[in-house]
């Protein structure tokens, strides 16, 4: 027990400690300067890539969410006040930006499976997606193409706000308070939109079970 | 708990997001719920379903072209002027005020008690002095000794009314002395004037001038002549405070003056007469008592004190006149 309290107080010293040394990074960045700026975006480009990527499915939109969001977050980061952490800060303008691109872009069902690279070409998502199996199979490989598929154009059934809060609960394994002070609403409602969303899926899905 | 409940709790718990007593609760819902052990396996085989869209993890290609973009993007920014990094320092500054409302209205808070309290103490400090200067409204007469303000600015000796308190600090060298001070004032007024007569009694009793004391009471002994409301304002009474307790004869000579008309009718004044003609250690007290004791009737005080000190006095003038007053006058008794 008293290895397990020391190993909780540690983390939560370490925790502390990357808490302190990030503000300090974000008060420097304040002040002018691009290292501490650009060592932010190290910090926190790989979510932000997959998010973006994974709401998406094209390389080219997640990088102008990366290029979006992380040119936002430079022009505004002096009006960070600390009263949330970076991180929220930050998904916070990628989720509004993602919100924004649900909303204008229209998808092509066809294209579910895959993801676009910046080129154009078609990176096969479920080719990538290691199988439990030991060998592989085609026929289970097509019916996954298509289960992917009908996954996707039930996602595309929901409002962008049901499909941002299912994606970060779900795919990005946030919590729901989180998910709330992200959206800039309350964690009941992430709450009751993670339901709404839910049902709806079933309903799309019902057929598949 | 209903099955419209059940479902939402269902779905936050199959995430990891219901708290362990709603837990307890809803499981004991599904026991007794086939429906909600159907939509519990349901949501259960979407989650199952949901991984056949699976979450790429960017690869380093995409990261590196991402990053590029993004400093070509960040060096073609012009750089802030010092008046736009000044700005928005202020910004910064007054949104820090702004986020701390529980700060901004405890010093709010802070500064209203000041404030009361500054003008309580303030309006307190203005009525003692006005009491005081009520008091001493004959302080013009009196003459302050000639002692002047120290350079620490405390008042001179002149200056203070009383001391009403001294209290030592525990192991310390260091002593509060309470004291109240004394500003002159002054007041004008007829002698019918409650506080003229006010000021004056008080000046028979407490004015450290005799000479003070002799006007006070010389003032009042002739408003009692004058029969002018001399006991309800409690003249009489100063005037017999006067004549028993002042250390100048002359102003225990005019209190006398001013009780003559009341020792018939009044037994204290009376009593205050015979303890002047027993005790008074000025003979021209003890003579003048005597002659105004002489119409007093039905009182055997008067009596007895007349033989006493006609056979006791010290002095023979006031032994011969005692007896003279008692051969005289049967009436008393």
């Amino acid at each position: 027990m008293d290895g397990a309290n020391r190993d909780g107080a540690g983390r939560e010293q370490d925790r502390l400690q990357a808490r302190a040394s990030e503000m300090e990074l974000i008060r420097e960045a304040q002040a002018g300067s691009r290292t501490a700026f650009d060592t932010l975006v190290r910090q926190y480009e790989h979510q932000v890539l997959r998010l973006a990527l994974h709401l998406t499915g094209s390389e080219h939109d997640a990088e102008d969410i990366y290029q979006d969001a992380f040119l936002k977050a430079y022009r505004y980061i002096g009006n960070f006040r600390f009263e949330c952490s970076f991180y929220t800060w930050i998904y916070r303008i990628v989720t509004n930006l993602c919100l924004d691109q649900l909303r204008r872009r229209k998808t092509r069902r066809e294209d579910y499976a895959v993801v676009l690279d910046r080129s154009g070409g078609e990176i096969d998502r479920l080719a990538s997606v290691s199988d439990d199996r030991s060998f592989s199979n085609p026929a289970k490989e097509l019916d996954r193409k298509v289960l992917g598929e009908r996954i996707q154009a039930a996602l595309e059934k929901l409002t962008p706000r049901e499909r941002m809060v299912f994606e970060l609960k779900h795919y990005q394994g946030l919590r729901l308070r989180t998910i709330g002070e992200m959206l800039s609403t309350t964690e009941e409602t992430a709450k009751n939109t993670l339901f709404r969303a839910t049902k709806k899926l079933r309903a799309q899905l019902a057929e598949l079970r | 708990m209903n099955c419209e409940l059940a479902h939402e709790r269902i779905v936050t718990a199959a995430y990891g997001e219901l708290p362990d007593e709603q837990t307890h609760e809803l499981e004991r819902h599904m026991a007794g719920c086939p429906e909600c052990n159907t939509e519990r396996e349901q949501l259960l085989a979407l989650k199952v379903l949901a991984g056949a869209h699976p979450v790429l993890e960017p690869d380093a290609n995409l990261i590196a072209r991402s990053r590029l973009r993004l400093e070509e993007a960040l060096d073609a920014l012009p750089p802030k002027r010092w008046y736009e990094r000044l700005g928005q320092r202020m910004m910064n500054n007054f949104a820090s005020l702004q986020a701390a409302p529980l700060a901004a209205c405890l010093l709010l808070v802070a500064g209203a008690a000041a404030g009361s309290l500054g003008g309580y103490q303030i309006a307190k400090y203005r009525a003692t002095h006005t009491a005081a200067a009520a008091q001493t409204a004959t302080a013009e007469r009196v003459r302050p000794q000639p002692v002047s303000m120290t350079e620490a600015g405390r008042p001179a000796p002149a200056e203070i009314a009383s001391i009403s308190s001294i209290v030592r600090q525990p192991n310390s060298e260091m002593v509060e002395v309470r004291y109240n001070q004394v500003v002159p004032q002054r007041l004008q007024g007829s002698l019918d004037d409650p506080a003229i007569r006010q000021l004056l009694m008080l000046a028979s009793e407490n004015s450290a001038s005799a000479g003070v004391r002799d006007d006070s009471v010389g003032l009042l002994a002739a408003e009692c002549r004058a029969g002018h409301s001399c006991q309800a304002a409690g003249i009489r009474d100063a005037l017999m405070v006067a004549l028993r307790y002042d250390k100048n004869a002359g102003v225990r000579e005019k209190a006398m003056e001013g009780l003559e008309p009341y020792v018939a009718e009044d037994m204290r004044v009376r009593d205050a007469v015979l303890e002047a003609l027993m005790n008074d250690s000025d003979p021209r007290i003890r003579t003048a008592a005597i002659n105004i004791l002489e119409p007093v009737e039905a009182d055997t005080s008067v009596r007895q004190v007349l033989h006493t000190v006609a056979n006791s006095d010290r002095n023979p003038r006031i032994r011969t006149v005692s007896r003279e007053v008692l051969s005289r006058v049967p009436e008393i008794q």
